[in-house]
């Protein structure tokens, strides 16, 4: 698919053989995903040191619940993303609320060992600090994997596909037969061009279709309603009413 | 067909599908959740239709999100619970290291050579065991294995810190064994620096209590956690040199495809490891400071290695291969 190329859509083939797009999460959007989920952390840190010292000190005694302190601070430093990656929603608190979810390359959701691999790698992504490792990695990948990801065959996606707005606006334009065959990477540009066109500014219009030059032949609004004339085309190829010409010289090749 | 015409013959599949997802989702599956699978294909095909006449991006986007939810839901899978998890320590660990049997020897090599060697010079040279410990170390190695301790120095009067010593070796050991792991991924350097680094602490602490302090003491303290603790640390580190090794040298694999299969193999190795690790912190906390004869304690610690070997050796040898 053409899109692939433009935006951060990525191709998945399922098992059956189907392709589907997966709309991969960058840097930033995970960044602030991490930083709510370190926030929740910090303080449910601090609740569970104000119950267990103030209240559960006195009843077990002040070395059992430091021991019990102690156990609850490497589950949570190592399964708090874990549990909840391979959760239902696939997606920590953070994650959510970005609307967020980490999935099996696959497509499929997360296994247990792979929230579990992708989380112990961690470790390497933070280094040196504040996930520099980690960042680096997912700027130089194509689906923006860290270590850990790369490791378990995830990726961070959005769980929905961005909604195209579609305007409800009638092209003023005759249609008409491209000059050349197009390849489908142009084809499915022009199709997109004139679903989206409807929604841009005349400027911006015609600076794109200015780009098309070389196909329309044309500049300016000639060459727009030549490229929205092509891309009527390509939608509605055979025009219903029109009788297919006469193929004259068919009948003496065939004799 | 023009795209309208197909748009309005595909309608009724993927609303017939969204209303058997709403069903699915739920925890009360009913009946006509035995069509989803058909149906799921059935919009499949309508969406690789869509995608290759290029319909419009709205009606191909919808079919998308709506096969990705099917997909989620079809793929659903349970952990397996207990079962899986008892499979996974007594037939998948002890199989996954035998399968990297070479691998472990390396490691194992790695660990108690150095450890060997630095506790072996210590006698004649103590010098270089005094600089691994610091005075700090020498010091607190003098105040717990000293001339005048006994092996029961180290008796604790109650349960409750028998408790905290253990939560504090699950915090401390298991965190290290899983750091151990990840440094694996840096072409198995940070495994490797872990291991050799607490084998060369550990063979000064042994060195110099040989040298300079009663080394019955210790010997009665370790001998029986120390056989899970160490095996379950070069294990740890066995799985991170497992991943560095498929980033160094992929073989015929593509280098990400390595590092999958590699994070696959490592998993059984990690857990377990984590697993021994936590033995041995049940041992350290509640059975190594019980005040008992020296001989029980050096039987019993025997018998913690000859049955750590036989698992390792024999567990799960009948049960077919993992993989």
């Amino acid at each position: 698919m053409a899109a692939a190329r433009a935006d951060t859509l990525q191709s998945v083939e399922l098992a059956d053989g189907v392709e589907i797009q997966l709309r991969v999460a960058g840097v930033a959007v995970r960044s602030m995903a991490y930083l709510i989920d370190l926030l929740i952390r910090i303080a449910i840190y601090i609740g569970a040191s104000i119950l267990m010292f103030w209240l559960l000190a006195d009843v077990l005694g002040p070395q059992v619940t430091l021991g019990l302190f102690l156990l609850f601070i490497f589950f949570m430093e190592w399964f708090y993303n874990v549990i909840f990656e391979a959760g239902a929603k696939g997606a920590t608190p953070g994650q959510r609320v970005f609307k967020l979810r980490v999935m099996s390359m696959t497509g499929g959701p997360v296994t247990l060992a792979q929230a579990v691999m992708r989380n112990f790698l961690r470790v390497v992504d933070f280094m040196p600090f504040f996930y520099l490792t980690g960042i680096v990695c997912m700027l130089f990948t194509r689906r923006f994997q860290r270590l850990g990801d790369l490791v378990a065959n995830t990726v961070v996606t959005y769980v929905e596909l961005p909604h195209t707005v579609v305007a409800q606006v009638p092209i003023q334009a005759e249609r008409l037969a491209p000059s050349q065959v197009l390849t489908r990477e142009e084809q499915a540009a022009l199709l997109q061009f004139i679903e989206r066109a409807p929604l841009w500014a005349d400027e911006r219009r015609l600076e794109l279709a200015s780009l098309a030059q070389p196909l329309t032949k044309a500049p300016g609004p000639e060459g727009l309603r030549r490229l929205c004339g092509m891309a009527l085309w390509l939608q509605e190829p055979e025009e219903k009413r029109a009788t297919p010409p006469p193929l004259k010289g068919a009948a003496y090749s065939r004799s | 067909m023009t795209p309208a015409q197909f748009e309005k013959q595909i309608e009724p599949r993927w609303q017939k599908l969204e209303k058997l997802l709403a069903e699915a989702e739920q925890n009360h599956p009913t009946a006509a959740v035995d069509e989803l699978p058909a149906t799921f294909r059935q919009v499949c095909h309508d969406l690789s239709v869509a995608q290759h006449r290029m319909s419009p991006q709205r009606l191909t986007q919808k079919l998308n999100a709506l096969a990705l939810r099917t997909y989620r839901v079809l793929e659903r899978h349970s952990a397996g619970g207990w079962e899986a998890f008892v499979r996974l320590f007594f037939v998948e660990f002890p199989q996954a290291v035998r399968a990297e049997w070479r691998l472990f020897w390396w490691c194992t090599a790695l660990f108690y050579l150095p450890a060997v060697l630095i506790a072996a010079i210590t006698p004649a040279h103590p010098e270089w065991a005094m600089a691994l410990l610091g005075p700090e170390g020498m010091v607190q190695i003098e105040s717990m294995y000293g001339e005048s301790s006994k092996p029961s120095d180290f008796v604790r009067e109650s349960y409750g810190s028998g408790f905290a010593a253990f939560c504090f070796y699950i915090w401390n050991n298991v965190s290290i064994n899983f750091k151990t792991f990840a440094g694996g991924i840096l072409g198995g350097v940070g495994s490797l620096f872990v291991l050799m680094f607490n084998s060369l602490f550990l063979g000064a602490v042994f060195g110099y209590v040989h040298y300079s302090g009663n080394p019955m003491t210790l010997y009665a303290w370790v001998v029986a956690h120390g056989a899970p603790e160490i095996t379950g640390m070069i294990i740890a580190a066995m799985a991170g040199m497992r991943v560095g090794w498929s980033v160094l040298r992929p073989g015929r694999m593509e280098r990400r495809e390595a590092l999958v299969l590699a994070g696959r193999k490592a998993l059984p190795l990690l857990i377990g490891a984590a697993i021994l690790t936590s033995l041995a912190a049940v041992l350290e906390g509640f059975w190594s400071p019980l005040n008992l004869p020296l001989s029980i304690k050096f039987a019993s610690g025997g018998m913690c290695w000859v049955l750590l070997t036989v698992f390792l050796l024999f567990s799960g040898r009948r049960s077919g291969n993992a993989a």
